[in-house]
């Protein structure tokens, strides 16, 4: 996919310019803001007409697109109860109490607004890039963009950063898109990652039922990121999951021997890649496939982004995916 | 040991590469960073100290291909000190061309020959090579350019003197060719022959090059005086239902002195028939007739020997005698006058070569059967024969058969049987009034006119024509003649297998008076041979000739396979499926070749007579210089450089010796060798 047949590729999308200088941007205004570069308007062009809307019955205040557990004032029916004193008369519906001569109440199915919390790995092992864009930058494109997507439709967006602990924490805010954005390009891969830690934290910091996106690379075994995660799951949160991989990592593409440093702890071990680049392969494979598995059992959105795919494509086909899985359920 | 280019030795130092770039290796230390190395680390490997070599062989292997590689740029050579040439200015490439030709059974020609052939081996040098050539008509390369003199000698030996005519121009041609293709300055062909002056004809068009000489080794005898018989006629005539043939053998004297009561003598299947006395006189031919003998069948081998000479392989010649087969014809005329074919039975009595059988019957009373075994049918001026209806005349024609159809006045065709003849015949045309028709248009490319073609071979404008038949052909049949008005006079339709001519006016005296001129009888004869795809026997071939068995099997409907035996007793088993070159038997030998079809049991094999080219027995010489001038360009022979003992240069020796082929041919196999041994090496272990 190219630019001319309507594609971003990454490493066009790390070009500032094609952000400020689109007059049809509704991002223009913020030229000056830091982070504004992660929320290309001509990713939000193809992904804009799309809703972000929670699976679950999230808690709201106001109005919104998502349906809340409460009754409110909408135009979707509920159901009747009946009338009990302090009730609104004007809810009282009529026509029921001139056919069955009791008072019953119309009852309304309520829009709220909900919490879009981003949560981004900023470990040492996201600053990795192999001749495009850093895994890090990635997830904060794929960060940026949904929370654009939630502010514009009222919802609130926050943003924690974590690697072996929380690292920074933006609260979820009408208002806090350009923190967001500002904390984003200030994020810094600088510490060695561990999932369970922050995630444990986080869970016990949230309270209100939301949208949660996570965005990793998830190296660690399947039963632990699962373990680490699910405690998240438990408040009710809506929770989607994405895996950002460099192609480097899944093809394993190297073809001199060398030494190999992990990035996560120092350590390097001489690698012949010709020789293992078969089993690594399988394994990785089999590493998402267990990921992929074990958080489909659990009701986890989870996609696999490749830092290689235009950023767009990958956020078009999960929104429109989680769109049509949506109006099944 | 010497190097001719030592400067490339420093190329030696190259064997330290692969040394260096283990060092290199070891010290080079790229770091690759990556995100996480938790799935590398469950892969087992083997990590390798760079330091240790592990694998000797190959290390000794590289190297060693790099020194032998390095050397054969180098150029070696083993310096021999003073090795001189055998022959002043180095080396030679020499073609010995060795005539085999019959004429070399001359007397002691052939072993003369041979002689002078091992002298020229013999006096070649060390560092020569030389190139036997065999040729009689035909050139072949015997033994490719070598130095081994025992192999040549050897070949020379096993030399014989064969059956062909001779011809210097292809063995000059591809002795030409040799030199030219070697990189040897010094080149050179010897020509070994008796020159026969029919062997050269001057228009050859070989010319050697500057550089190359000719010289030549003549065995010719002078005065040679030879006997030859060049060839047999044969007069046949039939008595009491037997063929018998009379021999008439030709002799030919080519000495300066007379042959007196010479014998010759026939013999027939192996047995001396008879025995004749001739005087040939010098330079001139002579014939001696033999008695009548009676043909008992077919493949009758016979020959005639004449004396004895120095040439032997002339003075015999042989040949194959067969009966001939009389063309039979049925001619149905209408039966109203008593002598309506006369002209035509008596012109076909006529023949010998082939005699004609003829039978006569009117349309009414001829029956179906009278077309059986016939070669040819002639509709002479009647109604179609009501036994020819029913498809019996085309059936006759779809397997071969002839027909010719002469128009007059009873000549009619029913619609239904349109298709055998060449046209639609039309009314009746008179040429009675003012001056006659004549014959204006003959097609002298068609087989029935083509030996008329020459001048004086038949004068057809003599013939007057006063009637004949109107006929309307169709555009796929072929005009043979037309009159002098443009009227169609003959016309020919393939029908089937078998051929079908109209003419349009008698072949008599009632429409035309073509039956009293002299060109009736050959042009009857003709037609008749023509429709009835008659062809003559040939009883003797000459050497050199190719004869194509299947197209002759084809004629017998034989389709067994075949087993040749040549003169020699070889055998030659050919398949009868064999198409193109396999059905095809060069007759290379003198004498009589069997051609047996497995299939059969018994019975006389089919023989085919080969005998010697007449131009062989003509001894008479040419002067070797004059074949040398026309070859070289230059008047005078070319004599030999003497001797002349000299020291070779390094460059010779090093160009000579070429070790450098070898070297680099063992240090590119060396490295193949070592690829695939560490290919195999580093699929097996994984190291680093």
């Amino acid at each position: 996919m190219s630019v001319a047949d309507g594609g971003i590729n990454p490493q066009s999308i790390r070009n500032p310019q094609s952000a400020i200088r689109n007059p049809r941007s509704e991002m223009t205004s913020s030229q000056a803001l830091p982070g504004a570069r992660f929320v290309d308007p001509k990713i939000l062009l193809r992904v804009g007409n799309l809703e972000l809307l929670a699976r679950h019955v999230v808690e709201g205040f106001i109005n919104g697109l998502h349906r809340a557990p409460y009754f409110g004032a909408s135009i979707d029916f509920a159901e009747h109860r009946g009338y009990v004193a302090g009730d609104d008369i004007r809810r009282v519906d009529w026509r029921v109490f001139a056919r069955t001569d009791r008072f019953y109440v119309k009852q309304y199915e309520a829009d709220t607004n909900t919490n879009v919390s981003v949560l981004l790995d900023v470990s040492r092992s996201m600053k990795f890039s192999n001749r495009g864009v850093p895994k890090l930058e990635y997830g904060c494109f794929v960060g940026a963009c949904l929370a654009y997507l939630a502010q514009r439709q009222r919802d609130r967006v926050g943003l924690i950063t974590f690697d072996n602990d929380i690292v920074s924490h933006v609260p979820p805010s009408a208002k806090h898109f350009n923190v967001v954005l500002h904390t984003m390009e200030r994020a810094r891969p600088e510490r060695p990652g561990n999932l369970p830690i922050p995630l444990h934290k986080m869970a016990e910091h949230f309270r209100r039922r939301g949208i949660l996106v996570l965005i990793s690379d998830f190296y660690e075994e399947p039963d632990a990121v699962l373990e680490a995660i699910k405690p998240l799951k438990f408040l009710g949160n809506d929770l989607i999951v994405f895996h950002v991989l460099d192609p480097a990592e899944i093809d394993f593409g190297y073809e001199d021997a060398s030494s190999f440093e992990d990035l996560e702890t120092g350590e390097q071990i001489p690698v012949v890649p010709e020789s293992l680049v078969r089993e690594y392969r399988s394994m990785i494979q089999a590493h998402i496939l267990a990921l992929t598995t074990k958080f489909s059992e659990h009701r986890i959105d989870y996609t696999v982004l490749n830092t290689a795919e235009p950023l767009d494509r990958a956020l078009f086909s999960y929104l429109s995916s989680r769109e049509r899985l949506m109006r099944v359920r | 040991m010497a190097f001719l280019t030592p400067f490339f030795l420093l190329g030696l130092s190259a064997i330290a590469i692969p040394v260096l770039i283990h060092l290199i290796q070891r010290e080079k230390k790229r770091v690759i960073e990556f995100p996480s190395l938790m799935f590398v680390r469950r892969i087992p490997y083997q990590s390798v100290r760079r330091r240790r070599i592990r694998h000797w062989a190959l290390l000794l292997m590289r190297a060693a291909a790099i020194a032998l590689i390095v050397a054969a740029f180098a150029r070696p050579f083993i310096h021999q000190g003073t090795v001189a040439a055998a022959v002043g200015g180095g080396a030679r490439e020499v073609v010995i061309l060795l005539d085999q030709s019959a004429s070399m059974g001359y007397g002691d020609h052939w072993s003369r020959a041979r002689d002078a052939a091992r002298a020229v081996v013999r006096g070649l040098g060390a560092d020569d090579r030389a190139t036997l050539v065999l040729f009689d008509k035909n050139a072949e390369e015997n033994m490719r350019a070598t130095s081994d003199r025992t192999r040549l000698e050897a070949a020379i030996n096993a030399a014989h003197v064969g059956s062909g005519a001779t011809r210097y121009g292809p063995a000059l041609k591809l002795a030409e060719s040799i030199l030219s293709r070697s990189a040897i300055k010094r080149r050179e062909a010897v020509l070994v022959s008796d020159f026969q002056r029919s062997g050269w004809s001057g228009s050859e068009e070989v010319r050697f090059p500057e550089g190359m000489t000719v010289s030549t080794v003549s065995v010719a005898s002078p005065n040679s005086a030879n006997l030859a018989v060049p060839s047999v006629t044969f007069a046949r005539a039939s008595f009491s239902g037997q063929e018998r043939i009379t021999v008439t053998a030709g002799l030919s004297n080519k000495g300066d002195e007379p042959l007196k009561d010479v014998p010759v003598t026939l013999t027939i299947d192996g047995h001396e028939i008879q025995t004749e006395r001739a005087t040939v006189a010098p330079h001139a031919a002579g014939s001696v007739t033999f008695a009548q003998f009676t043909l008992t069948g077919p493949n009758v081998r016979g020959s005639v020997r004449a004396g004895a000479d120095l040439l032997p392989a002339d003075n015999i010649f042989h040949f194959v005698l067969a009966p001939s087969e009389p063309v039979s014809l049925a001619i149905v005329d209408s039966g109203d006058r008593s002598d309506g074919s006369l002209f035509l039975s008596k012109a076909l009595s006529i023949g010998t070569t082939p005699t004609f059988h003829v039978d006569v019957a009117s349309a009414s009373r001829v029956t179906p059967t009278a077309f059986d075994k016939r070669a040819v049918a002639v509709l002479n001026d009647t109604m179609f024969p009501p036994a020819g209806g029913g498809g019996v005349l085309k059936r006759f024609l779809e397997r071969g058969g002839g027909l010719l159809v002469v128009t007059g006045d009873h000549t009619t065709w029913p619609p239904g049987e349109a298709e055998l003849l060449p046209g639609r015949l039309g009314a009746t045309v008179d040429r009675t009034s003012g001056r006659s028709g004549s014959l204006g248009y003959l097609d002298y490319s068609h087989p029935v006119f083509e030996v008329f073609k020459a001048p004086r071979s038949g004068d057809f404008s003599a013939a007057h024509v006063f009637r004949y038949r109107a006929l309307q052909t169709l555009p796929t049949d072929r005009i043979l003649a037309r009159f002098d008005d443009g009227a169609i006079a003959a016309a020919e339709r393939k029908v089937g297998a078998g051929r079908a001519i109209v003419w349009t006016s008698t072949l008599d005296d009632s429409w035309t008076d073509i039956g009293v001129k002299p060109i009736f009888l050959p042009l009857v004869h003709q037609l008749v041979r023509y429709l009835a795809h008659y062809e003559p026997a040939t009883s003797w071939f000459t050497v050199g000739q190719v004869l194509d068995l299947t197209a002759r099997a084809k004629g017998r409907a034989d389709k067994s396979d075949r087993i040749v035996v040549t003169p020699s007793g070889e055998r030659i088993s050919q398949s009868s499926a064999g198409e193109g070159s396999e059905g095809l038997l060069e007759l290379n030998e003198q004498g009589v070749y069997e051609v047996r079809s497995s299939g059969a049991a018994a019975g006389r094999p089919e023989a085919i007579a080969v005998n010697l080219e007449p131009a062989e027995s003509d001894l008479a010489s040419i002067d070797p210089r004059e074949l040398v001038a026309a070859v070289t360009g230059h008047a005078t022979l070319v004599e030999a450089q003497p001797a002349q003992a000299q020291e070779m240069t390094r460059e010779e020796s090093e160009r000579r010796q070429s070790l450098w082929w070898y070297l680099l041919m063992a240090g590119l196999l060396l490295l193949a060798a070592e690829t695939v041994i560490s290919n195999h090496l580093s699929r097996k272990e994984r190291f680093l």
